[in-house]
């Protein structure tokens, strides 16, 4: 079993950019002597260590491309057996659905990261969807109706 | 235990809420100890969209269509089971619904055993025990389920929690009984053996193999060396088909026990879908003894009494063993007669067996009712006027337990 | 800094956001990881045991079931330091810690009822949602109080939740 110190954290790190891979990723952290616990998955990288460490760690990789690299905390050190795929006999973790999910989002949120940081867009005007007004609608019909 | 048979267990945990109530530890050390486990089967996430109208059941919670594709995957052998454990919340609609929805799906599209149950933050891995080892069983001794005939000189005890039972038989024929309460578990199982012995006419020795089955199962196989040591789904399933003579095809098993019942869907002599219900004792026999003690008659007296009253007389408010018996012994000052009263205590002994067991599990007839209880000719009879089928009660049904193991036992008997 | 409760409580968007605009997300992940790296329980997987469903009352009566109370053990204590939220409609996929719906409409509720600053927005489903849905985040979170006068000096809950320092 995974060793489990107390006051450990654990973050995801999940890149979406196109400068940035998580081998190098990884590489970086390698690099910068940092004594965290890194596991490479299809998202980016799971950092685990003493929360100094983790968060340093984190800042470093995020400013690689910062509007297209999230960082979210995991309760689970990564490797924990009582998570893993393999001990826990098929089938992922419930989690891992709903990240699958939002990963496929992210390059959409980067995107608006980066209008937002160049100010591009602040606020566009929101249109809600509601029902036609009965005399909007009777309008419609005649003017489909005319043609 | 065979070399196929000591294998382990592949069982499909399809379950919502267990992670959250504290309960999973309790599943997975049940497991552990009938030598199974738990794997959670591999489903495309895509599949989880359209889950619900793939299905024909749209619900909200995620966990809930985890579950049904969770069943399709096994159904359609993507992860490969030996069983299947559904299991949600107690007091969860939802979670019912698709309990036991998932539970028909899997037992109309394969042959996978399967075994439905809601827990609580108090459920235990005991709670648990007997249902996870009759899913092994099923998975594991298919061959020795199929024994339809008794051979050589063997014998079987059933170790209840009211009463012990032992039988000895030969060649397909009950030769010897003993039926004594259960005080201490190995002097009753003693005493009900030696009975059997001496009626049979044969000495312990003689005795080619031993079976032994109920709650002091394991105390008893192991005093005794039994070659058998088997949980009472399995072994009364057997029993009763055997003992009905309905061996082939589809039965469905109610067993009315002292302390607990029983329902089970049976196909070919192997239990498929079945519930044990223990938390009421309203549901048991335990029912009837009370009962019969409030009007002063023995146990054995209450059925006759009962077939010759009207349920409908007594008003009852509860089914159970203290409200239920003390609205039974008021309705006898407002004129019911003791007859009714015993009438009534079938029915409501029955309805609650209805409401909380047979919803769970397919009836298909015949339905053959066994155990102690069955012994009180009303109950069966407010069976059959509940299910508007007929009940059969083969005869010795209250032995079943102990013929189900002599039965089962003879398979070893060539080993 | 306000202590900012999101709805996925397990989202890496809404944490991640929250913590770019410099405000601290209250998670689940913390929730788990108090509990799994408690290396006193041993109850796999997230070392819920019989007792948290118990602890969940103070949240749900006995009849709400145990898998509702256990999560609200986990759940409860972020909502009571909650300063702000941002509530989340119908986002895909929800298992595990956000699995049950009834769980979700109970914490969602008592959020609600709390009566911080709430926003509510729905999941994007394409380019141009995401647009909007990142400003209205930023524009939310950019309205909250970027300092608290003092951390410690701040009404104690009756139930201290986690504490960053104790990670």
């Amino acid at each position: 079993m995974t060793e489990i110190k107390q006051n450990e954290i654990t973050k995801y790190i999940v890149i979406s950019s196109d400068k940035v891979l998580p081998a190098d990723a990884a590489m970086k952290i390698y690099e910068s002597e940092f004594p965290v616990t890194v596991k490479e998955t299809c998202f980016g990288l799971i950092v685990t260590g003493s929360k100094e460490d983790v968060l340093s760690v984190v800042e470093k990789i995020q400013q690689m491309d910062k509007n297209h690299i999230f960082i979210k905390d995991r309760g689970f050190p990564a490797g924990d057996e009582r998570r893993c795929r393999a001990s826990r006999g098929g089938g992922p973790r419930p989690g891992f659905h709903f990240l699958r999910e939002e990963v496929k989002m992210l390059p959409a949120i980067g995107a608006a990261l980066d209008e937002l940081e160049a100010k591009e867009s602040v606020k566009e005007k929101h249109k809600e969807k509601s029902r036609l007004k009965v005399s909007d609608l009777e309008k419609i019909i005649e003017e489909e109706l005319a043609r | 235990m065979s070399a196929e048979e000591s294998g382990l267990v592949k069982i499909a945990l399809v379950s919502c809420g267990s992670e959250y109530a504290g309960v999973q530890p309790e599943f997975e050390a049940a497991a552990a100890r009938v030598d199974a486990k738990f794997i959670y089967p591999e489903i495309d996430i895509a599949s989880i969209d359209t889950i619900g109208k793939d299905f024909g059941l749209e619900v909200a919670s995620g966990d809930l269509r985890l579950m049904m594709a969770r069943a399709k995957a096994v159904v359609e052998g993507t992860t490969k089971v030996d069983g299947v454990f559904i299991t949600t919340c107690f007091r969860c609609a939802e979670g019912a619904i698709v309990r036991n929805e998932v539970r028909r799906y899997i037992h109309k599209h394969s042959e996978i055993p399967v075994i439905s149950y809601s827990f609580t933050e108090r459920t235990s891995a005991g709670t648990l025990l007997t249902r996870l080892e009759a899913l092994t069983t099923i998975a594991r001794r298919r061959h020795l389920l199929a024994r339809e005939v008794q051979t050589g000189l063997t014998a079987g005890i059933d170790s209840g929690s009211t009463t012990t039972k032992a039988v000895v038989m030969r060649d397909n024929k009950i030769i010897g009984k003993g039926w004594v309460p259960t005080t201490k578990v190995l002097e009753s199982a003693d005493e009900a053996y030696s009975q059997a012995l001496k009626e049979a006419g044969v000495a312990r020795e003689e005795v080619q193999a031993l079976g032994t089955t109920g709650y002091g199962r394991f105390l008893i196989g192991n005093h005794f060396n039994a070659q058998l040591i088997q949980e009472e789904i399995t072994v009364n399933s057997k029993g009763a088909v055997y003992l009905a003579g309905r061996q082939k095809g589809s039965a469905t098993v109610i067993d009315i026990g002292g302390m607990d019942n029983k329902a089970i869907s049976v196909e070919d002599g192997i239990p498929g879908m079945f519930t044990m219900g223990g938390i009421c004792a309203g549901a048991s026999g335990r029912f009837f003894e009370m009962i019969s003690k409030r009007l002063g008659v023995e146990i054995t007296e209450l059925g006759a009494l009962a077939v010759k009253g009207m349920q409908e007389n007594v008003n009852m408010n509860s089914y159970c063993i203290v409200f239920g018996i003390q609205s039974l012994v008021n309705s006898l000052a407002k004129g019911a007669t003791p007859e009714d009263v015993a009438a009534a205590a079938c029915y409501s002994v029955v309805e609650q067996i209805y409401e909380q067991q047979l919803q769970e599990v397919d009836v298909k007839e015949p339905l053959i009712l066994v155990g102690g209880s069955s012994l009180i000719e009303g109950v069966p009879k407010a069976l059959g006027d509940l299910l508007k089928i007929e009940v059969l009660v083969p005869e010795n049904s209250h032995m079943i337990g102990a013929v189900g193991a002599a039965l089962l036992a003879s398979g070893y008997v060539e080993e | 800094m306000a202590k900012v409760f999101i709805y996925p409580v397990n989202s890496l968007i809404l944490s991640d956001l929250v913590e770019r605009f410099e405000h601290k997300p209250l998670t689940m992940m913390n929730q788990v990881r108090e509990k799994v790296t408690n290396i006193s329980l041993d109850s796999p997987p997230i070392n819920i045991t019989p007792e948290d469903p118990k602890i969940g009352l103070r949240y749900a009566a006995v009849e709400v079931p145990a898998g509702v109370r256990g999560r609200m053990s986990l759940i409860g204590p972020l909502i009571e330091e909650t300063e702000a939220a941002i509530i989340v409609e119908n986002p895909p996929a929800n298992f595990g810690c956000v699995g049950c719906n009834r769980t979700n409409e109970l914490m969602k509720y008592l959020v609600r009822d709390k009566g911080v600053p709430v926003l509510e927005v729905k999941y994007p489903e394409s380019d141009e949602d995401a647009r909007d849905f990142v400003n209205k985040i930023a524009a939310f979170l950019e309205s909250l109080p970027e300092e608290k006068p003092d951390e410690d000096e701040k009404p104690v809950d009756e139930e201290p939740a986690e504490k960053e320092a104790e990670e």
